[in-house]
């Protein structure tokens, strides 16, 4: 008989929940405070998700991971692992939204919805997680996937965000149905979509080379590599991050992208790891390809965000490199990996949605020019200098978190003994850093008015007179009382503060983990110890 | 007689999705594709797969196809898009070397795997249509009810998350508030 | 009592840490009544600073004096504070090694920095960015203390990065200038070669030792096999030369002479670019247990090294881009030291040179003061009747570098000149060689900024006593240093005895001559320095021999050899291209269209157009293509 065991679901339904409290609160209230309640709730639905994620913690260890419908969902430190990051990015987006729709007033009308939209999308997640089963996985990915089309059109008077989401969904349907596809190959060879059982027939050794397991295989690998974005899946990504409004992008290349990865790792570290090598070579070749097409394709862009958006396909190439070492310290280092990148990339796409707001008054055509980010750090100190440290982290400079990162997936790699494939990321990670110094340049070593460019001499009196106003960025930490209009303006708000803090704390927590990992290099290892 | 309604029912198939394609009214391409549609329920039938084939029927042929009707017609029929023109060179020959290239290499791997001796075992989903004395549907019921209960349950996500994007979409800012919006231009940045 | 001692070794990073998060969040504020909000007064924050180093200092002295108490074989003491890195199969802490290399080298490195610290008190003097500066150098100096106290390679490589970070923004501090700016970055670049050298080896010693700490991989190296260890030593010797400018990865060293000369002197001077030659000093007992070759290889490295920029430094008229050369061609006698088995000459002539080279800079630092900023040398002359100070102080320097005993730099040089003698005479003539040029630039150098005709019309003014003050100490300690390792008997190579237990195991080569060869090296080197020195006199003083000086002063030279010219031509022309073309791939063909959304959205319009721009199509295509490769691979795979 089926045991319907609700309690181990219970992250997933508060999230799920939540979402459905915020419609039905929403419609009943007509208050001005609606918004800010709106917005406690979802950030409140994001902790409830975590506080479930901590319980079930302590009861996965002490009583091993716990099955339910039907052995089609399984909680353990996996799913508990990723569901903590998702909720935590819940939790953060929750935040940081409210002064990105004071500005953009369109969505005034839309806010209840897109709390919502971010609340299922992380169901979606959640589903993912914890699926033990190739359908419950397909639902939680589109889920996952239906949530995150909305959100990229959810702009619908800038024309760039309703093109990115159409586009979106249609690249995204069209990688679904591989996926589908392959889980009925995958079917058609095992007998089952049960993750447990089809490892279980791997393991008795009458699939070798079978031709419907490795075309099942083959198919469902391009829908999973789709939603990571990695080369030759990738080309969507671009697009899509620079027309969908930043903060979504944020939420959509940190948490959609987790689940994707989690995706991947339960299914070839747990339900294919007989198989590994048949899919090993593919996701070397895969993550070769995604680190040098990422991070080539980064060096050239001028707009931030595509910047962004290239060095989030390298680095979907790094996290690859751990899968593909197929050892129980690759995926911890993946787990890890996918962990850090996460906060990396949605505190980035806060600074450029930030930023973004600074200057979307002026009359420049894009407003993510790397050229807007010129002596942002004599602007805008405190931003600049955080956006400096998450930089140097996926530059993977120490003492920042993403050092440790790429170490750990290399170290995986060189311990499983794939010499060039280490010695290739590595390559790959010296060039990369040219992507981010061309970033800091621009905004520390910049000045601000482009006709210093050049011109400008350096003789001390010269230039304590053209820079009177300018201040330096470390110094000016508390430069709020600073004349810059932009910044006022951003603070008139009473928002900022928020935005602020949840950056502050990003940038606390990638230096954090690079100065002391234990803690969370401690779950992603037992993370990864719970693959069947 | 199987392989008999199998191959009529295959080259219907087959002729009508390429008719889809090649058809220069998008109307005649709607209804081909109704065609293709019929013939795979014919061919689930062949399967004894009543369910899916009355399935295939409601949804496709009469929901989704008729709203691909809607649009077509909403559009204009006469609306011909100029499908010389090619906004990306070899982009044509490209994308037909791709899917005869993908459909050999599913087919001859799929020959590999039945030439090989071992045969893929009845699965889970086998009881559907295999167990005796009950219709296809009621095992269907029994399977969505009991094994795979978190899946069906989760349509319930996907359904709400269709409802609010539709709302989302949809929504047009207010006179009001577009007035609103020209006022305090300047003073909504961020 | 050492115990107790060395449990304080955490203050020595911690001061300077300190150090930078109250510059950087300004706590200082808090404790200032009167200007609760800006206007801090700029000395306050320097010597506020330049205190946090002292501070470290002192620890630094504390340290010695526990290891002082302890026995020669103990002198090994490893303090952990946490576990960094617990679970997998690699397990690293956060941990100090203290022993006599590390407390000789943070002896030097916090001695040095205050120094230069309170020199830059007075010499940043007016500048906007005051505060910022001495935030970066605190951090530079933690970081530097992290490099060389870690007890494993992880750590150290942190420091590493870190004191890497800093030069760069110290480089590019005065960015108004776009060459700064790009100055910083190429130093940058240069160094993530050598910085992937370096992770290389980290994985490979990981995988042969099944540890990083420095203890296990000396005891490990002679177990280890040869090939493996050779291949360990050469990646970090691709590191060093990166952090130290070896060739080939020299090129940045010069340009670095862009940030400000408190920066020139304590970091591309005096500390952060021997980082490489510790390195390898730390490692010694690899050395040991690699092929031949390899020491070899470091040692020709350095060699070229030490002529090619010598001989560059004569050229130069830019007075720091002299002294930056000299410091390439100096480091390069270090690595020969190394390669020749003499690691403790090497560790030797890196603390004189850490003496006479930050005195020569901070030297420069106070000419160019006086010269309103101006550093060509041409424009210079006659500086010994208006910077009274200065004058000796700076020729103290010149007499060090120069190899004239008794001051330090004669005995230190003496000492790898004999190791080199020890393994290969060829080499030794060569350095013998590198060692008159350096006497031969030096004297040019000194004669055209201090002496001969003014080639400026106002009147240079000496700078003030806060500037001077470091001076003199500098110059002290350039004079008496060479007591440190006197070779005239074995009771005085004090250096030598002290780190005898840090180079147990370690690649040394005991010299197999006796004292009486050594007295005639010594005094080859005095006459071959002799003769440099007055045959440079002898052009720039009585301008005599125009020949030799149009062949000395030739742009060859004055190009560095057009090492890198070319390399930038390499890098900005044809490297560029191909590059260039490498990316457009991705941005012109896979996306299908030339460019972004948004200009496809202005030409065309509306969105349901949208598929005519053919992107859609495009990424089906490539997905579908993607799919086929799969499909072929795992076809090929099941046949």
């Amino acid at each position: 008989m089926t045991t319907l065991n609700w309690g181990s679901i219970s992250s997933m339904l508060v999230l799920f929940g939540t979402a459905i409290l915020v419609v039905t609160v929403a419609s009943l209230i007509k208050s001005s405070k609606k918004d800010l309640l709106v917005q406690v709730m979802t950030a409140l639905g994001g902790l409830g998700g975590l506080a479930a994620v901590i319980i079930y913690w302590h009861r996965v260890s002490s009583d091993g991971a716990k099955l339910s419908f039907a052995d089609t969902v399984r909680i353990d430190h996996l799913a508990l692992f990723i569901i903590g990051v998702i909720s935590s990015i819940v939790f953060l987006s929750a935040l940081t939204l409210k002064s990105f729709f004071a500005r953009e007033k369109l969505f005034r009308a839309v806010t209840t919805e897109i709390y919502v939209l971010i609340l299922l999308s992380a169901t979606g997640g959640a589903i993912m997680a914890s699926a033990n089963d190739l359908i419950v996985l397909f639902m939680g990915l589109e889920v996952l996937s239906l949530a995150a089309y909305i959100l990229a059109a959810s702009n619908i008077r800038k024309a760039q965000s309703q093109e990115s989401g159409m586009k979106y969904f249609v690249i995204g349907a069209f990688a679904s149905g591989f996926f589908l596809y392959g889980i009925a190959l995958i079917y058609g060879a095992t007998g089952s979509t049960k993750l447990a059982q089809i490892s279980q027939k791997l393991v008795s050794g009458a699939f070798v080379d079978d031709g419907f397991l490795l075309g099942g295989i083959a198919l469902f690998l391009v829908g999973l590599l789709f939603k990571v974005s990695a080369v030759p899946f990738h080309v969507w990504t671009p697009d899509v991050y620079e027309g969908a409004p930043s903060p979504f992008v944020a939420f959509m290349s940190s948490a959609v992208k987790v689940a994707g990865f989690v995706a991947l790792i339960r299914v070839l570290g747990g339900a294919l790891i007989e198989s590994a090598a048949d899919w090993q070579p593919i996701i070397y070749a895969v993550s070769i390809a995604s680190m040098a097409v990422g991070t080539l394709a980064a060096l050239v862009q001028t707009n931030v965000k595509r910047i962004l958006a290239y060095s989030s396909i390298a680095h979907a190439g790094y996290i690859l490199i751990g899968i593909q070492a197929a050892t129980k310290d690759g995926f911890a280092a993946s787990l890890w990996y996918l962990a850090i990148y996460a906060m990396l990339a949605f505190a980035s796409f806060s600074i450029v949605a930030a930023r973004e707001g600074a200057i979307s008054g002026n009359s420049i055509n894009d407003p993510n020019h790397i050229d807007n980010y010129r002596g942002l750090a004599s602007k805008q100190p405190f931003l600049a200098v955080i956006f400096a440290i998450l930089l140097l982290a996926q530059a993977g400079v120490p003492p920042t978190s993403g050092f440790y990162a790429k170490f750990s997936v290399i170290s995986a790699v060189v311990d499983a003994r794939s010499y060039p494939l280490a010695i290739v990321a590595m390559i790959i990670a010296v060039a990369a850093a040219f992507i981010y110094i061309r970033l800091l340049i621009v905004m520390f070593f910049t000045p601000a008015d482009s006709s210093l460019l050049g011109g400008a001499t350096m003789s001390k009196t010269a230039f304590s007179k053209t820079t009177s106003k300018t201040m330096s960025p470390i110094t000016q930490l508390d430069a709020s009382e600073n004349s810059d209009a932009t910044f006022d303006k951003w603070k008139k708000l009473g928002a900022n503060k928020l935005n602020l803090a949840v950056l502050t704390l990003a940038a606390a927590f990638t230096i954090a983990m690079g100065v002391y990992p234990a803690p969370l290099l401690e779950l992603a290892q037992s993370a990864a110890q719970s693959l069947v | 007689m199987e392989t008999a309604v199998f191959i009529v029912a295959a080259i219907i198939t087959v002729l009508s999705a390429f008719g889809v394609i090649l058809a220069k009214n998008p109307v005649h391409s709607v209804l081909m594709l109704m065609a293709t549609l019929f013939a795979i329920a014919v061919l689930f039938v062949a399967q004894d797969a009543h369910f899916l084939a009355a399935v295939q029927i409601i949804v496709y042929a009469g929901a989704i196809v008729v709203l691909f009707l809607f649009v077509v017609m909403l559009l204009g029929v006469d609306l011909a898009e100029n499908l010389r023109v090619e906004p990306i060179g070899g982009q044509r020959p490209l994308a037909i070397g791709a899917t005869v290239a993908t459909a050999v290499l599913t087919i001859l791997l799929i020959i590999v795997a039945a030439s090989d001796s071992s045969k893929p075992e009845s699965g889970d989903l086998a009881g559907i249509t295999q167990e005796t004395g009950n219709t296809g549907v009621a095992n269907l019921g029994r399977v969505i009810f009991t094994d795979y209960v978190w899946a069906f349950e989760i349509i319930a996500a996907l359904l709400t998350i269709g409802v609010i994007g539709a709302v989302l979409l949809t929504r047009r800012a207010k006179q009001q508030e577009v007035e609103e919006e020209v006022v305090e231009k300047e003073g909504g940045q961020l | 009592m050492a115990e107790a001692l060395t449990n304080t070794v955490w203050f020595l990073p911690l001061a300077p840490l300190v150090g930078f998060l109250v510059l950087v969040f300004g706590f200082d504020k808090v404790f200032d009544s009167r200007n609760s909000q800006k206007n801090v007064p700029e000395k306050r924050i320097g010597w506020l600073a330049s205190g946090f180093v002292i501070t470290a200092f002192v620890f630094a002295v504390l340290q010695f004096v526990a290891l002082l108490s302890l026995d020669g074989h103990d002198r090994a003491v490893t303090k952990t504070l946490y576990s960094w890195i617990p679970v997998g199969s690699l397990k690293v802490d956060i941990s100090f090694l203290v022993d006599p290399l590390s407390v000789t080298m943070i002896l030097f490195i916090t001695g040095v920095g205050a120094l230069i610290h309170i020199y830059a008190v007075y010499y940043m003097h007016g500048d906007k960015d005051y505060r910022r500066f001495f935030s970066y150098l605190n951090l530079f100096v933690f970081s530097m203390i992290i490099l060389v106290m870690a007890d494993n390679l992880l750590l150290s490589f942190l420091g590493w990065e870190g004191v890497g970070v800093c030069s760069y923004f110290l480089i590019s501090f005065w960015f108004d200038k776009r060459e700064n700016a790009s100055a910083g970055s190429k130093a940058f670049i240069t160094n993530r070669v050598g910085d992937f050298g370096f992770m290389l080896a980290i994985f490979f010693t990981f995988q042969a030792f099944g540890s990083l700490g420095w203890q296990d991989i000396s005891h490990g190296a002679s177990s280890a096999t040869a090939s493996t260890v050779s291949i360990i030593v050469l990646l970090l010797m691709l590191g060093a030369a990166g952090k130290s400018a070896q060739i080939p990865l020299q090129v940045w060293l010069p340009n670095a002479m862009a940030g400000p000369t408190p920066v020139s002197a304590l970091i591309h001077a005096a500390t952060m670019v021997t980082a490489g030659v510790y390195l390898l000093v730390r490692v010694s007992p690899l050395l040991e247990a690699s092929y031949d070759w390899v020491p070899q290889v470091i040692m020709w490295i350095g060699l070229v090294t030490a002529l090619v920029a010598a001989l560059s430094a004569m050229a130069q008229t830019d007075i720091k881009r002299v002294l930056a050369y000299s410091t390439i061609s100096q480091l390069g006698f270090m690595f020969v030291a190394i390669g020749a088995g003499a690691p403790v000459a090497a560790i030797f002539h890196m603390i004189t040179h850490a003496f006479f080279k930050a005195l020569l800079f901070l030297g420069a630092g106070s000419v160019t003061h006086a010269m309103d900023g101006e550093q060509d040398i041409n424009k210079m002359g006659g500086l010994s009747k208006h910077l009274r100070y200065t004058t000796p102080l700076f020729l103290v320097g010149w007499l060090a570098i120069s190899g004239v005993p008794p001051f330090s730099g004669f005995w230190s040089k003496d000492e790898i000149l004999a190791g080199v003698y020890n393994n290969n005479r060829f080499a030794y003539v060569l350095l013998l060689l590198a060692a008159g040029v350096t006497g031969f630039y030096m004297t040019r150098l000194v004669l055209k900024v201090f002496f001969g005709k003014p080639n400026y019309t106002h009147t240079p003014h000496e700078s003030g006593k806060g500037i001077l003050l470091p001076l003199y100490g500098l110059a002290a300690l350039a004079i008496v240093a060479g007591i440190l390792n006197l070779p005239f008997s074995k009771d005085l190579l004090v250096l030598e005895h002290w780190l005898e237990p840090a180079l147990e195991g370690g690649f040394v080569k005991h010299l197999s001559f006796g004292g009486g060869t050594q007295w005639v090296l010594g005094i080859l080197s005095i006459i071959v320095g002799g003769l440099a020195m007055f045959l440079a006199f002898r052009i720039y003083h009585s301008n005599r021999f125009g020949s030799i000086q149009k062949v000395v002063e030739h742009q060859f030279f004055y190009k560095a050899w057009h090492i890198d010219q070319a390399l930038t031509s390499f890098v900005g022309g044809k490297g560029n291209r191909m590059f260039q073309k490498a990316a457009d791939f991705d941005t012109k063909v896979v996306d299908g269209t030339v460019m972004g959304v948004a200009s496809n959205t202005k030409k065309l319009g509306g969105v349901v157009r949208l598929f005519q721009t053919g992107k859609i199509r495009s990424y089906a295509l490539w997905v579908t293509l993607g799919a086929v490769a799969l499909l072929v691979y795992f076809l090929i795979r099941a046949l």
